[in-house]
C-alpha cells in the first residue's frame, strides 16, 4: 500500500512540478480535494472544474487522494503548491489536526488559504498561532433539519435509531450532534445508534439487526444517504413499511425514494458550488478584498417529497 | 511414475475420515456455542426473522470465502476480491441499465458481465503469479488497487442505481423463510466441497498445496492449476457481486472495502491452512456462520460498536490458535 501511495504521491509532484507555474497573468488557484473515489467529492470536482472554465479569468490546479485518511498526499499537496507559488489555496482537510501545520506555512508563504468543507480543530489552530476563517455547511445544523422533520411527522416520544458514520469523522460527529439536538428537541426515545461507516452493505447488516432487537422502532436517522439506503433495503426486507427514514447528502440515487416515500427527507449541502463559491472567495480576497473571518456558511436545504 | 509419487493419486476419502469429521466438529462446537450463548442472552436471536437476516448477512462473505478457500489450498492467497467485487459490481450495474433491452436480456447480460469481469480478473492473478512464480500476494495487492481504480474509472465514482424490479425481487426473496440468495451460496459451497474432494483436479490443489514439486514431478500441469484456482476465486468475485446488486439495489464503486480480509478470517477460522495443503470449503461455511453470527449477536445483546470490533478480533485469534492445537493432535 505504501509503495503504490508513494509512486503515486510522486507521479503528482511530477505532474506539478512539470506544469509552468505562470503561463499567463491569471491568478492560480490550487484545489486539494478529499477522496476523489467519493462521489460527494467528485460531483464538488465537477463543479470546479466547470466554474473554472465559466469565469475563465483564473487557473485551476486541482490534487484529489485515494481515500479519506490518506492526508500525507494532501500534505504533499499543500507544499507542492507552496513551491509553485500559487496565489491561493482552497483546501477540504483530510485531517483537521494534521493539515494545520501545512497552511500555516501556506500562509506565511503570503499565499491566500480558503479552508472549506471540513473545519480545522480549533485547538490546533490556536496552538499553532492560526487564524483562519471556513467556508462550509452546519452539518450539525444540517442534521437537525432532517432530525426535525422527522421529530414533527411522528411527533413525541416516538422510538428511533441513529446510523453513524465514521467514529472520529468531524462531518460524523457534528451530524450525530444535530440528530441528538433533535432528538432531544421533539422528546425522541433513541433506543440505538451505531456506525455503519457511511457504507450501504453494512448499514443494511448494522440496521436489520437493530430491527430485530428493536422491531417497535418508528424512525430511522442515518447519517449519510449511502446508509440510508442500505436501511431502506433492509426495511423492504423485512417488510416493513412503516418506519420512516431520513438521510443526509442527497445524493441522486435517493431520489426516486423520496418521491415514492421509502424515504422522507434529506439533506442537500449543495457541493457541487461549495468548492467553486470558496474559489470565488478566495479570488475575491487576491483582488484585494478583505479576509474572510470566522465561518462564512454555504447553502444547506432540506429535501423532502413536497 | 515411480512409487514415490503414490501419496498424490487422487484419494477422494479423505473428507469423510474420522480425522476430517473431527476436524470439522471443533469449529462447529464453536459455533454451537455461540448460537447456545447468543440463544440464552438474547430474547430476539432464535427468532426466525433474525435468523432469515443471518443467513442474508453471511451470504456474500460465504461466496467469497469458498474462492479464497481455492487459492489458500494451493497455497496462495487473494487480496483484490473485494476490489474485484466492486468492478464487477460496477460493469454489470452498466450492463443492467442499458436501455433499449427487454428485462430477461438485461438480467442475463449484467449476470454474465458481473461474473465474466471476475472470472477475468482471477485469471490475469494466476497467469501472472505462477507464470513468473511471484508470491500471490503482491500480485493480488496490485491486482486490489487495479480493480478499484477500474471500478471508479468505469462509474465515474458515481453510484450506479434504479435496476428492473426483477432483479430486486431476486435479493429479497424467501423460500421457506430461507433467503434465496444463501441457497445460491450454499449451492457454491457444495459444488466446491464435491470438485475439491471428489474429483482428480481438486486432490491435485490439495497436492500442490501440499507439495508442488512433487505434482509437477508426477507430470501434471501445475500452471495451469494454479491459474484455475486463481480463476475460480475470481469468479466467485463476481457472483458475489451480482448478489449484492441484488440485495441493495445499486452498484457502488466504493463497495467491498475490507471485504477480502472478512473472506480471509472465515476461511482460516474453518481450519484451512495459510500454508495450503490442508483444510475444506465445510470449514468455511463454519468459519462464515461463526463470523455472521458474532456480528448479528453482539448487535443483539447491545455491545457497543467499538467492543464489538475489539470481540471479532480476539474470536479470530482464538479460532487459529485453537487450530494450532487441533493441528498438532491430529498429527500425533
Amino acid at each position: 500500500m505504501r509503495i503504490f501511495k508513494t509512486v503515486a504521491t510522486a507521479a503528482t509532484a511530477i505532474a506539478l512540478l512539470v506544469t509552468p507555474a505562470f503561463a499567463q497573468d491569471k491568478p492560480v488557484v490550487g484545489l486539494v480535494m478529499k477522496s476523489l473515489a467519493n462521489e460527494f467529492f467528485q460531483n464538488m470536482l465537477e463543479g470546479a472544474e466547470a466554474h473554472a472554465v465559466e469565469r475563465g479569468d483564473y487557473e485551476l490546479r486541482a490534487v484529489g487522494m485515494q481515500n479519506e485518511t490518506d492526508f500525507e498526499s494532501q500534505i504533499n499537496a499543500v507544499e507542492n503548491f507552496i513551491t509553485q507559488g500559487v496565489d491561493a489555496i482552497v483546501i477540504a482537510p483530510a485531517d483537521s489536526k494534521a493539515m494545520v501545520r501545512p497552511i500555516k506555512k501556506a500562509i506565511a508563504a503570503g499565499i491566500t488559504v480558503v479552508n472549506f468543507d471540513v473545519a480545522l480543530d480549533e485547538d490546533a489552530k490556536k496552538e499553532q498561532g492560526l487564524e483562519l476563517a471556513f467556508v462550509g455547511p452546519d452539518n450539525r445544523g444540517g442534521a437537525k433539519m432532517a432530525g426535525d422533520a422527522l421529530g414533527k411527522k411522528l411527533g413525541e416520544g416516538a422510538k428511533v435509531v441513529i446510523v453513524e458514520g465514521n467514529p472520529g469523522a468531524d462531518n460524523a460527529t457534528q451530524r450525530r450532534l444535530g440528530f441528538e439536538d433533535s432528538v432531544a428537541e421533539y422528546k425522541l426515545d433513541l433506543l440505538d445508534s451505531r456506525t455503519a461507516h457511511w457504507e450501504t452493505e453494512e448499514a443494511n447488516q448494522v440496521f436489520s439487526t437493530m430491527l430485530t432487537a428493536h422491531p417497535d422502532v418508528q424512525g430511522v436517522l442515518a447519517a449519510n444517504d449511502s446508509m440510508a439506503i442500505g436501511v431502506v433495503k433492509a426495511l423492504e426486507n423485512a417488510g416493513r413499511s412503516d418506519i420512516l427514514v431520513v438521510g443526509f447528502d442527497n445524493v441522486p440515487a435517493v431520489g426516486p425514494m423520496i418521491e415514492d416515500g421509502r424515504m422522507l427527507a434529506t439533506v442537500d449541502q449543495f457541493g457541487q458550488k461549495m468548492a467553486a463559491d470558496a474559489i470565488d472567495l478566495a479570488l475575491e480576497v487576491v483582488a484585494g478584498g478583505p479576509a474572510l473571518e470566522g465561518w462564512v456558511k454555504t447553502n444547506i436545504k432540506l429535501v423532502t417529497a413536497e | 511414475m515411480t512409487s514415490d509419487n503414490r501419496p498424490l493419486e487422487p484419494t477422494p476419502r479423505r473428507a469423510l475420515s474420522f480425522r476430517a469429521i473431527i476436524n470439522n466438529a471443533g469449529i462447529g462446537l464453536a459455533l454451537l456455542a455461540l448460537i447456545l450463548f447468543f440463544s440464552l442472552t438474547s430474547e430476539f436471536f432464535l427468532t426466525s426473522n433474525n435468523i432469515t437476516n443471518i443467513l442474508t448477512q453471511i451470504t456474500i462473505n460465504l461466496i467469497l470465502a469458498v474462492g479464497m478457500t481455492f487459492v489458500i489450498l494451493i497455497g496462495g492467497i487473494d487480496l483484490s476480491v473485494g476490489s474485484v467485487m466492486a468492478f464487477a459490481a460496477v460493469v454489470a450495474g452498466k450492463a443492467i441499465t442499458l436501455p433499449d433491452m427487454g428485462i430477461t436480456e438485461l438480467v442475463l447480460l449484467a449476470c454474465l458481465a458481473g461474473v465474466m469481469t471476475g472470472l477475468i480478473c482471477g485469471l490475469l492473478n494466476g497467469v501472472i503469479s505462477a507464470f513468473w512464480g511471484l508470491p500471490s500476494f503482491i500480485i493480488t495487492l496490485g491486482m486490489l488497487n487495479i480493480a478499484r481504480g477500474a471500478a471508479l474509472h468505469v462509474s465515474d465514482a458515481k453510484t450506479i442505481y434504479s435496476f428492473p424490479s426483477a432483479f430486486e425481487n431476486f435479493g429479497s426473496a424467501l423460500i421457506y423463510g430461507v433467503p434465496v440468495v444463501f441457497l445460491v451460496a450454499l449451492l457454491i459451497t457444495l459444488i466446491a466441497w464435491f470438485v475439491l474432494n471428489w474429483t482428480v483436479f481438486g486432490r491435485l490443489l490439495y497436492g500442490i498445496g501440499n507439495n508442488e514439486e512433487a505434482v509437477r514431478l508426477a507430470g501434471h500441469q501445475v500452471f495451469w492449476l494454479k491459474v484455475a484456482a486463481f480463476t475460480i476465486c475470481g469468479a466467485t468475485a463476481g457472483i458475489a457481486a451480482v448478489i449484492y446488486m441484488a440485495r441493495l439495489s445499486i452498484s457502488s464503486p466504493i463497495a467491498g472495502i475490507g471485504f477480502e480480509l472478512n473472506a480471509i478470517a472465515a476461511v482460516i477460522i474453518g481450519g484451512t491452512s495459510l500454508a495450503g495443503g490442508r483444510g475444506s470449503v465445510i470449514g468455511t461455511l463454519l468459519g462464515a456462520f461463526i463470523i455472521g453470527v458474532l456480528a448479528n449477536g453482539l448487535i443483539l445483546i447491545g455491545l457497543n460498536d467499538f467492543m464489538r470490533q475489539m470481540i471479532t478480533g480476539v474470536v479470530i485469534i482464538v479460532a487459529v490458535i485453537l487450530d494450532y492445537y487441533r493441528a498438532k493432535y491430529s498429527a500425533s
